[in-house]
């Protein structure tokens, strides 16, 4: 074919300003070596040469295996020094091959995924295949075709190592760690807080991402390759810390996630009406009867403040409205994420922060706001927000969900165990603590971060104590 | 020519320029010359493939002579390139050379409208009869000439600004070299050899920093601040803060002092990793050599005297608490700005872990460490343990060529990095060298082989860089995590020091600099050149040139080889001992003036008094910088700014707007900003809607209401008024008039229900021609949108304007 009709497609494929932007990524690889999916399949998914493929020959992306495979963790996105986002300009072709019919990439992609612990719940949480318009039934299709649950299947590993692990906390992190020492031949147990395993996937993920029954077929499989599951069992409550130790157990996996919510810390906080977003989604995944007000007010503006706003139109609030103290451009959610919520009818309101909770007869009524404006870069690079003298303002609201943040909760853990802000700090290379024999990954390690990078974290751990436990020095140095 | 020739019936010469195919390209030349021959006054009109060239001009000098023309019109290039070419022309053939007018016709014609032959030769027929026009009107000026002071001041002791002092102070003028640092020397100072060619770089900058000091025409003026500069091109007013050293010249840099100072803190010369006293030479080569005292940590405060163990230890007593500021006032002809560059600050690059990690530095720091003069005397120790690193790492491009950086290659550092790799191997061969690159520049002179001689000692250069340090905690010894780019793999390697090689940027305080010396900036913060080839370092300023890294990040010879380039311009304008001031200023027209004195209070220079008692208004020549504002104030047509009058920029209007008027855009450029902004779009080859018909005046503030007032009554469909950002109006502050002007015409506008959106307001700086592009794209959106009704309203509003 004639140049110039390959150089019209691809103007055809990717708007110009983003095929413009993209040029300027210069092939420093940093995107790939940031990139949790490069690591789990390598060399097969590389997103730096994805994405110069998507410049030099979009057409052939669009039946890539690879173009499927990003899990939209941003991670590329943080580091890139052109300040490209990947899985956004990946996005535009999965869409156009969708349109086109082009689905065997998708459908390898799929098989690939298998390749990974948790794929099932992955692909649901992580790959996104409902945003370029895959039904579920397709996405269904594809994993039979891949044959993962059969596949899975391989019944209880035979344990050849005698040496007993412990998991603390049974989110992503922790299964899947269990997952791959329990392959290894290693006994391993899973303590668990919850009545149920499964860590934030079945806590407060709102169940419209992941089916129930993904999260009860995964573990299902756990268990039947012989993980000892046990829950309601709060370290450092039901059994302490030390206990571990002298039951027997020769290396620890803390994988605790961060279920710590963050306080506003204003007048009224305490008040009726207002609730805390990790358990007012826990509530609607326990089926707990919950009374929502007419009007909702989330305060944040991350993925789980778009998520309790869906979640709070869903069941029976008239009106949710997410009041961000930056703007648009800053809010850490996923961008797609906020747009299906505007979708769905949540209502957006930047550059506003709350001052006090207003109450009437020990309910809450409404928020004091004040305006902000978006002052000098911050040391995360973004624009600090100050507030706005008499700019004050306020909104009636019956219930305020709070979202901003969540920390994890370390205080069952010995002293020996270093940490830093508030987070376990390890070694990210093999997820080794400051305490001999102990490892950390996942959410307890990041702070609120993503299901991938917690599967990530899970493997680089279970690797780091198979070598600890056979007397490996560990690569990648030690604590 | 005599005054009388002048005012006979103008006979117009127009010669079309093909500048080879530039224009011709895409502007028909001929028809253009052919339409201009039917324009009132055109004696003669040809077009000409290249009229600037010998032959061209010859060919305007015969015509002046043959045909007994006494006005030209030159449809070709920016006025801001050849100007003064065509007009030297004209006078060598008689002909006055404010007899003279260009039409822009390639900036702002056909390179921005390159894939509309047709509109781009229609607009270039408008342009034509705009200059045309113009020309008719044209009056004969002499110039007057200033005498030039012979003094020059350099700005910043770097060694560009040393090389410029030097040498202007060898040819024999006087110096005045301003240093904000307690001494002389800049970065050079700082680095311990330097590329290509490994010299140690203090032992080849002290004896010229020593020269410095002693030359009796260089004044040194270190520990000093540039407050204010006043004045124009030859006569320049500069208003200097020396500032107290507390040390008077009697110290002979004994060091008794410092001995027994009691207060430390950490040396900024060897960035943090040493120490100073609060009395203290930055260091030993330090030129002047006479200490200081840092009153900001000193024990003695305010007056009350805490501590005299310096004054004791002193045995020439040099100490003197009691010094006080002292400004200076200095006249000076030219300018050399030399302010150099920062580096950047790699700590927003979280991942990276400087500031986080003991043995990530920055490869300022390493020159500091490995400087026999420095803070380890010398040796290649890492910061965690002062132990020599088996292993060591540079992570290239850090800050720069990046959106989370700066955009653009710093130019030195690629060099910079061979350089230290290879100091490492001579000293301690065994030491594993990494480079993580994503190109490696080495294009100058003996680069090249610096670099082959780096891989042949055993450097490893690795394509990729890191993404993530991470440090090990009980070593300190760092893991390194990217991609191999060329083998596609994944690395994680381990060392034990990692180096970031950081860019170079503009200084944070430029824009101080910027104001005071009425300079433009590139998008990238460095200081703009009045072309970047044919005038690389003069300023666009008159009389102010530009020398080093505060132009653009470059390697010492660069800067030394401008710096001398610098040296020599300003050498030459002094050498000439007068400058032609240009014949724009105001005459003013007594009987018409009313004596409001509007024009005096808007007049950013002063240049106007009104005398009530004998009924005048002087204009001061000598002081006024021509930029308009006045003749845009006055209400009575008193004041007639020559080469820029009423008549001139009416009749412009009125010929640009003489075929579909509706369908156009007039834009008013100012001369600095707005108009080289609309020629750098031009050079960039950005394209825009060819209906934008721009005017130039020397400054926005020469934009008189009644100008857009008629445009509008005209049936014109927009007009813009375009000139620089706020506070960097080449006339100190004369925009602030435009702005007035614009915002009380749209008032008006919106009381006459016009729709106001028909007058735009832009501030562009040179370098924004993407700015002026997409202006005159949006305008032209607006255009789309326009009714007949709404011009018949425009045009009924301002009838009679
Ligand atoms: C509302 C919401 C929506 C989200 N949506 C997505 C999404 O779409 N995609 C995505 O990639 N990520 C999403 N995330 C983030 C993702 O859920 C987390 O990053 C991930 O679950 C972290 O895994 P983890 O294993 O580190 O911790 P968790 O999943 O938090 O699991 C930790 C487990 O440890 C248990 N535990 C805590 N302390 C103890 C103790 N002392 N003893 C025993 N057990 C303990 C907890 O009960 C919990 O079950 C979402 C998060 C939330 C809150
Ligand atoms: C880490 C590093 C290593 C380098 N290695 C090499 C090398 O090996 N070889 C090589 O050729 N080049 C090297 N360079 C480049 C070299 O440093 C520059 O080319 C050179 O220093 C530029 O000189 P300059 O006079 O323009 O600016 P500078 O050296 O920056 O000097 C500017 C001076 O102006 C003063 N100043 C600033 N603002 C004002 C103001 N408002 N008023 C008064 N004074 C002011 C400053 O205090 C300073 O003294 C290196 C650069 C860096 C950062
Ligand atoms: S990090 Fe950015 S610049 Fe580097 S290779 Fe990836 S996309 Fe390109
Ligand atoms: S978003 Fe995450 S998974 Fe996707 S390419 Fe970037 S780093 Fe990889
Ligand atoms: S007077 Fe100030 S400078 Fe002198 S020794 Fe005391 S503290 Fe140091
Ligand atoms: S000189 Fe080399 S290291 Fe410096 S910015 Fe340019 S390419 Fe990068």
């Amino acid at each position: 074919m004639a140049s110039g009709g390959s150089d019209s497609m691809k103007i055809a494929l990717i708007p110009k300003e983003i095929r413009e932007k993209t040029k300027s990524c210069f092939e420093c690889g940093i995107c790939t070596a940031s990139c949790p999916m490069a690591e789990l399949l390598q060399p097969h998914y590389n997103p730096r040469i994805l994405l110069q493929k998507t410049l030099t020959e979009p057409e052939k992306t669009l039946n890539e295996d690879t173009l499927w495979l990003c899990a939209w963790c941003y991670k590329c996105y943080e580091r890139c020094p052109q300040g490209l986002k990947p899985p956004e300009i990946f996005q535009l072709l999965k869409n156009e091959a969708v349109k086109r019919g082009f689905l065997e990439g998708f459908e390898r992609a799929v098989s690939k995924i298998a390749d990974v612990p948790l794929s099932v719940i992955s692909l649901y949480t992580c790959f996104h295949p409902e945003r370029a318009n895959i039904s579920v039934e397709k996405v269904a299709e594809a994993l039979q075709k891949a044959a993962i649950i059969e596949e899975q299947i391989p019944g209880k590993a035979e344990a050849n190592q005698r040496k007993k692990i412990a998991i603390v906390g049974s989110g992503p992190a922790g299964l899947t760690a269990a997952c791959e020492l329990a392959k290894a031949g290693y006994p391993v147990t899973v303590f668990e807080a919850l009545p149920q395993p499964g860590g934030m996937l079945g806590k407060s993920m709102p169940a419209y991402r992941l089916p129930r029954k993904a999260l009860e077929s995964e573990i299902q499989l756990l268990e039947d390759l012989g993980v000892n599951m046990r829950v309601n069992q709060k370290v450092g409550k039901d059994v302490s810390f030390e206990q571990l130790w002298r039951n027997g157990y020769k290396a620890v996996f803390v994988a605790t996630g961060a279920h710590k919510s963050r306080r506003v810390g204003i007048e009224g906080e305490d008040t009726k009406g207002v609730v805390d977003a990790l358990e007012f989604l826990w509530k609607i995944n326990m089926k707990e009867k919950i009374t929502l007000g007419r009007k909702v007010g989330i305060i944040g503006g991350g993925n789980v403040a778009v998520d309790a706003a869906r979640t709070a139109l869903e069941y029976g609030a008239r009106e949710a409205t997410i009041l961000y103290r930056r703007s648009r451009e800053e809010m850490p959610a996923n961008p797609w994420e906020v747009n299906e919520a505007e979708e769905d009818g949540v209502k957006l309101e930047f550059l506003v922060a709350p001052s006090k909770i207003m109450v009437k007869d020990g309910k809450t009524t409404g928020l004091e706001c004040i305006r902000m404006e978006l002052g000098e870069l911050d040391e995360t690079g973004r624009r600090t927000p100050i507030p706005v003298e008499g700019s004050e303002f306020s909104v009636e609201l019956d219930t305020v969900i709070v979202a901003i943040g969540e920390e994890p909760e370390t205080s069952f853990l010995p002293r020996e165990i270093e940490l830093d802000r508030g987070r376990v700090a390890v070694n990210p290379i093999t997820m080794e603590t400051s305490m001999k024999g102990v490892f950390a990954g996942g959410d307890v390690v990041t702070g609120s971060a993503t299901v991938i990078e917690a599967v990530l974290a899970g493997i680089r751990a279970a690797s780091s104590i198979n070598q600890y436990l056979t007397k490996l020095k560990l690569e990648g140095g030690a604590y | 020519m005599t005054e009388k020739e002048a005012e006979e019936a103008p006979r117009i010469g127009v010669y079309v320029c093909h500048c080879g195919l530039n224009i011709a390209g895409t502007v028909n030349c001929e028809a253009v010359a052919r339409f201009a021959a039917t324009l009132p006054n055109v004696a003669i009109s040809k077009d000409d493939r290249y009229t600037c060239s010998d032959q061209g001009q010859e060919l305007i000098k015969n015509d002046i002579k043959e045909h007994n023309l006494n006005r030209v019109v030159v449809a070709s290039c920016s006025p801001r390139l050849h100007e003064s070419t065509f007009r030297k022309a004209c006078e060598d053939a008689g002909l006055n050379k404010y007899l003279f007018e260009m039409a822009n016709i390639r900036e702002q014609c056909s390179w921005v409208h390159i894939h509309d032959k047709e509109a781009a030769t229609e607009k270039a027929k408008d342009l034509v009869r705009a200059a045309v026009a113009k020309v008719a009107l044209l009056e004969p000026a002499i110039e007057t000439e200033v005498p030039i002071t012979r003094n020059a001041l350099v700005i910043g002791g770097g060694v560009a600004g040393i090389q410029s002092a030097l040498d202007l102070a060898d040819t024999g003028y006087k110096v005045y070299l301003v240093e904000k640092e307690p001494s002389i020397g800049g970065r050079m100072a700082q680095i311990d050899k330097t590329f290509p060619t490994m010299d140690c770089s203090i032992c080849i900058l002290a004896p010229k920093m020593s020269d410095v000091g002693h030359h009796p025409n260089i004044v040194l003026l270190a520990n000093s601040e540039v407050q204010e500069v006043k004045g124009y091109i030859g006569n320049f007013k500069a208003k200097v803060l020396k500032k107290p050293r507390y040390v008077t010249d009697e110290c002979s840099a004994c060091n008794d002092c410092t001995e027994v100072c009691p207060v430390t803190v950490p040396n900024e010369f060897d960035i943090g990793l040493a120490t100073r006293r609060a009395i203290y030479t930055p260091f030993a080569q330090a030129v002047p050599s006479t200490y200081i005292i840092d009153r900001g940590i000193c024990l003695n405060k305010e007056g009350i005297m805490a501590c005299d163990k310096c004054i004791q230890a002193c045995e020439r007593k040099a100490i003197d608490f009691d010094m006080e500021p002292e400004p200076l006032e200095l006249e000076v002809g030219t300018i050399i700005v030399a302010t150099g560059a920062e580096v950047y600050d790699p700590s927003s690059l979280t991942n990276y872990g400087y500031t986080r990690y003991q043995n990530v530095i920055t490869s300022l720091e390493f020159e500091r460490l490995i400087n026999a003069g420095g803070p380890s005397g010398g040796n290649l120790i890492r910061p965690s343990d002062r132990k020599i690193p088996e292993s060591v790492a540079f992570i290239q491009c850090v800050g720069s060529r990046s959106e989370r950086g700066n955009p653009y290659c710093s130019n030195v550092c690629c060099m910079n990095t061979i350089k230290d790799s290879l100091l490492i191997k001579e000293h301690w061969p065994d030491v594993e060298i990494h480079v993580f690159y994503v190109d490696i520049r080495a294009f100058g002179k003996g680069f090249e082989d610096l670099y082959t001689r780096a891989k042949e000692e055993g450097v490893i250069f690795t394509r990729g860089l890191p993404a993530e340090i991470v440090e090990d905690r009980k070593t300190h010894n760092l893991w390194l995590i990217g991609e191999n780019t060329l083998q596609k793999e994944l690395y994680k390697i381990n060392v034990g020091m990692t180096i970031l090689s950081i860019g170079i940027q503009p200084c944070h305080d430029s824009d101080t600099i910027q104001r005071l010396c009425t300079l433009s900036r590139t998008l990238d913060g460095f200081f703009m050149e009045a072309h970047p080839k044919l005038r690389p370092v003069d300023a666009p300023t008159g009389g102010i040139f530009l020398a080093g890294c505060a132009e653009s990040p470059k390697d010492i010879k660069d800067s030394v080889t401008q710096a001398s380039a610098a040296a020599a311009r300003a050498g030459i304008l002094m050498a000439q001992g007068k400058v032609s001031v240009e014949a724009i200023t105001p005459k003013t027209i007594p009987e018409n003036c009313q004596l409001c004195g509007l024009c005096a209070r808007v007049c950013p220079y002063n240049a106007i008094a009104v005398d009530k008692e004998r009924k005048l208004v002087e204009v001061a020549e000598a002081a006024c910088a021509g930029c308009g504002t006045c003749g845009a104030e006055c209400q009575f047509e008193a004041l007639h700014m020559r080469h820029f009058t009423d008549a001139q920029i009416m009749s412009q209007i009125d010929a640009l707007v003489e075929e579909a008027p509706d369908e156009k855009i007039i834009a008013f450029c100012c001369n600095w900003c707005a108009y080289a902004g609309a020629d750098f779009a031009g050079v960039s080859r950005m394209q825009y809607p060819p209906n934008v018909r721009i005017i130039r005046t020397m400054c926005s503030g020469r934009v008189s209401p009644k100008f857009v007032e008629h445009a509008l009554s005209r049936g014109v469909g927009a007009v813009l008024v375009a000139g620089c950002h706020p506070g960097d109006c080449h006339y100190i502050n004369a925009n602030i008039q435009t702005r007035k002007r614009v915002e009380k015409l749209w008032k008006k506008m919106d009381r006459l229900g016009v729709d106001k959106n028909r007058l735009q307001l832009l501030w562009a700086s040179a370098a924004e021609g993407e700015k002026v592009a997409s202006k005159a794209k949006e305008m032209q959106a607006t255009l789309k949108k326009l009714t007949p009704e709404e011009v018949e309203k425009g045009k009924q509003a301002f009838a009679g304007s």
